[in-house]
């Protein structure tokens, strides 16, 4: 017991930086689902995406403060994709993002050349700050954390303004909002595709802490998210914006050491799929079972087609 | 442009009065050479069409209205009085005709961009609120109606203190909820607060869609008095889709009867107001005869 304890201490610091990386997903996964009624999977594209562009930069020669955001553009794109397959062809929001993650994978080998390319001598985003020998996963942690209080921040900031709450109106009822004069398209392109160029954020970020792209690097990645989104969401609430915008990032956190100590606990790793899976099975079914049903928004929530 | 202040309150503070009745059919009505606010020339729209199940939902409807004019749409069953109201509201387009408000072609204007001249209070009261959403936060939707949402702070504190102020008016309690997630609230108090949403900011049209149906008859007559009040006070130019015959000949100015996508029926002026529920059914009694004799 206590080796396991002293290997999830161990664990502690790589971890947390992990998830900080990947709590943009996390909130990428969060946008569309909570804010806009549009439950969308083309994270699970858009990360490698963000992953492939910026590495492809780098390895071009361009800086790291450069290639992330040509990343975050590069989901922004994959994103609107998304929208415009729902909003034109009327294809149902999980499948048109499906469809696209589907396209980006080909996109995505086109852009690497090769299934992985290693990102060694370029500098990355976590180089420029320097703490000393051992210290990566802290400089790691200052720096994600610092681009997680700045995202936060902003989107506090732009969900209080006229826009912000203009925009929520479009995912709680789309036909109501569009009769008050709000342009319901243009509401959901932008918020899938923020959501995109969150997910190619958080690749541009993991190919730098990993140096090194591979092609493969979304898959399983979604039920992740979501699972690290029920958490935050039981732990904090979403009746208000402020705790539905955090709710992402403290799941992630707590999610991952979760998951660690799995792992510490001697959980095979190949078996961490089925228990994630249940643990989401369980979050969802859970208030069904107990008889709830209209407290159950995600079970039952409306899914616009 | 938003009346002056003291003057909407005055109205929303009348709404609720129980020593206020109704407004009946009134004489300060504009007369035939008010400027036209509402001008629909031939419009027609088919469902399924070229299909077994094709069904004429419009079928070359025109129909005008004055400024302040306030029009009772009755109907049968399927004459297409919600049809033609979503028309004019842009959400659903029509196959030929034009639709033009106050002057401004809307013909084939997004229902985003229509809004500005169109406020509407369905008969759901759960689609004309965002639920999900605090009462403070449906009223500046309202009120963005008219004007673009943009990167301003948006529930401000003297935003939050005039809403508190309108809705206190409705002596509904509301304003104490500011904070409340419009799904907490009844059926009444929610199209109570669509009513306001709806001529906070004065609509060039008003569009009622039996609004007042799925309310218990007590609630039912609270919101259709303060909707009579305001429309009276304002002088919204309004079109009320209404079962209520009773409701159609002591309100509005026209009575306007629907029948099988086509304006049958358009009572105004001095006929409006020698008409009866009797002479009414009268007018529904032929029509199904002339159906039974199949003229
Ligand atoms: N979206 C639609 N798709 C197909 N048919 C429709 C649609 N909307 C209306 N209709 C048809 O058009 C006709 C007119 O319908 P509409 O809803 O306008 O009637 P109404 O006068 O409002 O009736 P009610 O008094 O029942 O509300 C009906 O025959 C209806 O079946
Ligand atoms: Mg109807």
């Amino acid at each position: 017991m206590n080796e396991v304890i002293s290997t999830f201490i161990a664990l502690i610091p790589v971890t947390l930086a992990q998830s900080l990386i990947l709590s943009f997903v996390v909130l990428a996964i969060m946008i569309p689902f909570r804010i806009l009624s549009f439950p969308d999977l083309t994270s699970e594209g858009a990360y490698p995406l963000g992953g492939a562009v910026c590495a492809i930069a780098m390895v071009s020669g361009v800086p790291a403060y450069l290639a992330i955001p040509l990343a975050v553009v590069a989901g922004f794109v994959a994103g609107c994709a998304t929208a415009l397959i729902h909003l034109r062809f009327k294809i149902h929001t999980l499948l048109a993002g499906i469809l696209v993650t589907t396209m980006l994978y080909s996109v995505n080998l086109r852009i690497l050349g090769k299934p992985n390319v290693p990102l060694f001598k370029e500098t990355k985003l976590f180089d420029y700050l320097d703490l000393g020998k051992g210290m990566n996963n802290l400089e790691k942690i200052l720096i994600v954390g610092l681009l997680m209080g700045v995202v936060g921040f902003g989107l506090r900031l732009w969900f209080m303004t006229e826009r912000g709450i203009a925009m929520r109106a479009v995912g709680d009822n789309p036909d109501m909002a569009e009769a008050q004069g709000n342009n319901v398209d243009r509401a959901i392109f932008l918020g899938v595709g923020a959501a995109g160029g969150c997910a190619a954020l958080s690749g541009s970020l993991m190919v730098q802490s990993q140096a090194f792209v591979d092609v493969n690097m979304g898959i399983g990645l979604l039920i992740n998210a979501l699972a690290a989104l029920m958490i935050g969401e039981t732990i904090l609430g979403r009746r208000k914006i402020s705790q539905q915008l955090l709710a992402p990032f403290v799941g992630s956190l707590i999610y991952y050491q979760l998951i660690s100590f799995c792992l510490a606990a001697g959980l095979a790793p190949s078996d961490l799929k089925i228990a994630t899976g249940i643990f989401v099975l369980v979050m969802l079914g859970a208030p069904i079972l107990k008889g709830k049903r209209n407290t159950t928004r995600l079970a039952k929530e409306s899914i616009r087609e | 442009m938003l009346r002056s202040r003291p003057a909407l309150l005055d109205v929303i503070a009348s709404w609720t009065d129980p020593f206020l009745s109704a407004p009946r059919a009134a004489d300060s009505f504009p007369n035939k050479w008010a400027p036209e606010m509402l001008n629909i020339t031939n419009l027609r729209r088919t469902f399924f069409a070229g299909t077994a199940d094709e069904k004429v939902a419009l079928d070359g409807l025109s129909l005008s209205l004055g400024k302040g004019e306030f029009g009772v749409i009755i109907g049968s069953n399927g004459a297409g009085k919600s049809t033609l109201l979503n028309a004019i509201s842009g959400a659903l387009q029509v196959d030929e005709g034009t639709i033009a408000i106050a002057d401004d072609d809307v013909t084939r204007m997004p229902v985003h961009d229509r809004a500005r001249h169109v406020a509407r209070v369905f008969q759901d009261p759960m689609k004309g609120t965002a639920s999900g959403m605090t009462i403070a936060e449906n009223m500046l939707l309202a009120e963005l109606r008219t004007s673009k949402a943009r990167l301003k702070p948006g529930l401000t504190r003297k935003r939050l203190d005039n809403y508190r102020e309108q809705l206190s008016y409705l002596k509904l309690g509301l304003e104490d909820r500011m904070d409340t997630q419009v799904s907490l609230l009844s059926g009444g108090q929610r199209q109570s607060l669509s009513l306001v949403m709806a001529v906070i900011k004065e609509p060039d049209i008003l569009l009622l869609d039996e609004h007042t149906a799925a309310l218990d008859p007590r609630t039912a007559n609270l919101v259709l008095n303060a909707t009579l009040r305001a429309v009276s006070a304002l002088k919204l130019t309004t079109l009320m889709v209404s079962h209520n015959m009773q409701h159609a000949v002591d309100y509005g100015n026209r009575i306007l009867m629907l029948e099988a996508g086509k304006v049958k029926l358009d009572i105004s002026g001095a006929e409006k107001k020698g008409v009866s529920v009797q002479s009414l059914t009268n007018h529904f009694a032929i029509k199904s005869d002339r159906m039974l004799l199949g003229a």
